[in-house]
């Protein structure tokens, strides 16, 4: 098995339990959401509107 | 495209399937899939399901918006453009007039100003440097390269320093988004979007016909920006908002800052609403992040199932790492000041009908003819 193959097991398999244990030990309050999806949002990161700033 | 290309035999070789890991990927995927249902989050579970396709269609269409954009500033060649183009035209149909007419849907928007216009331009240098945009750079990471999986991490890096910068950069002034609908209505919205997206494919075909290039798409870029359009049209129904790539990557980069002891709670980004939401949540609570991880995993699964050993490449050299390393870091910084990357910001603000994506294609351009005359110092070719 190639140094490749061995280190995309590793990252892949890191991955996974990390999210996992993130999922496992964090709220979860319903459907998934954007921050677009939050009052006064004016970009797709939540960033506000120039014009409330 | 950065796929990993045939070495030795491996196993299932007589069928061409690399087992090992397309057992990874799928059983990666239905562990995600499992996790989300048993939240009783099935519009969840479907945008890992979008993302597995769009990671499938992007890895056998080998559609690369880097090398397209590339072709064309070096050789006048269009036809990856158009099929960029293809893309934006059939998400559009729907973002536009749906997001204008239905609750809880909403099209990609982002204020006008100079952190737009300097996000964008940094990003464009940086995606011609990893070779690789937001989407290419995880579907490339899922197609075997180990190069990628080092932009990706300088991304994910990047990203979160962007965040900490982009309030500073908003700060230099800026117009509230420009949105088609708004002056025209849902369907005269939709109209001057297809328009402008006509006026564009135009210009590009002249441009192409002057440098007596092809501007024709190759077989690969219709059929697969046909299903990469039908997919973001997908994700854009399940999701309420149209397919974004780069936010999952700062989510993902300020969670494991905080795991290793470092505050984020008191920057401005992190205090409004959405990104404070995404830190404190479940990352499988961020609509980007699971099409991200669909993606990742349906492209894994697509290479493992092609007729190659995955990932059975050596390591690039040095000098290709660092472009890789310093490319990523630059679209991750990017990213965050322009509000997105080719899919977030260009392929979802044109689709929206919003004026930013056109501000941060003309913008990401010229940083692409300076990422372009970057890459011989870290041996890549131009072309």
């Amino acid at each position: 098995m190639t140094a490749m193959r061995k280190t995309y097991i590793v990252v892949v398999v890191l991955a996974l339990v990390a999210i996992v244990g993130n999922h496992l030990t964090s709220p979860s309050s319903g459907r998934a959401v954007s921050p677009e999806d939050f009052a006064g949002a004016c970009a797709p990161c939540g960033a506000p509107c120039p014009s409330k700033k | 495209m950065t796929t990993a290309t045939v070495a030795a035999p491996q196993s299932g070789a007589a069928l061409g399937i690399d087992w090992l890991f397309l057992a990874l990927a799928l059983t990666a995927t239905a562990i995600l899939l499992a996790l989300v249902l048993l939240d009783g989050q099935p519009w969840s579970a479907a945008l890992i399901v979008g993302g597995f396709g769009l990671g499938v269609a992007f890895l056998k269409a080998e559609f690369s918006y880097t090398a397209s954009w590339r072709r064309f500033l070096t050789r006048g060649e269009a036809g990856g453009l158009l099929g960029g183009l293809i893309v934006i035209s059939i998400c559009a149909i729907a973002v536009v007039p749906v997001a204008a007419l239905r609750q809880n849907f909403g099209g990609a928007i982002a204020p006008l100003g100079p952190s737009l216009v300097i996000g964008a331009f940094v990003f464009g240098i940086g995606m011609q440097l990893a070779n690789g945009c937001g989407s290419g750079t995880l579907y490339s990471v899922g197609g075997g390269s180990g190069r990628m999986m080092i932009a990706l991490l300088l991304f994910i890096i990047g990203s979160v320093l962007g965040s900490l910068s982009l309030p500073a950069a908003l700060a230099l002034g800026g117009i509230d988004p420009v949105l088609a609908s708004d002056y025209l209505g849902p369907w005269g919205g939709l109209a001057a979007t297809l328009a402008s997206i006509a006026l564009a494919a135009a210009l590009i075909v002249a441009v192409a016909k002057r440098r007596a290039a092809s501007f024709m798409p190759s077989r690969n870029y219709m059929i697969g920006g046909l299903a990469i359009g039908l997919l973001c049209v997908f994700v854009f129904v399940v999701g309420g908002h149209p397919w974004s790539v780069t936010f999952g990557y700062t989510v993902w980069g300020a969670k494991a800052a905080t795991a290793l002891g470092f505050d984020l709670t008191h920057s401005e980004f992190w205090q409004w609403a959405g990104p404070k939401h995404a830190l404190s949540e479940s990352v499988l609570s961020d609509t980007s992040s699971l099409t991200d991880f669909g993606m990742l995993f349906g492209a894994i699964a697509a290479a493992a199932a092609a007729a190659k050993p995955f990932a059975a490449t050596a390591w690039p050299p040095a000098k290709s790492l660092l472009a890789a390393a310093v490319g990523g870091l630059l679209m991750g910084w990017g990213a965050r000041l322009g509000f997105g990357c080719n899919i977030g910001a260009f392929v979802g603000g044109v689709a929206s009908g919003s004026l930013h994506g056109w501000v941060w294609f003309l913008a990401a351009l010229p940083g692409c003819v300076i990422g372009i005359r970057l890459r011989p110092l870290f041996g890549l070719s131009r072309e």
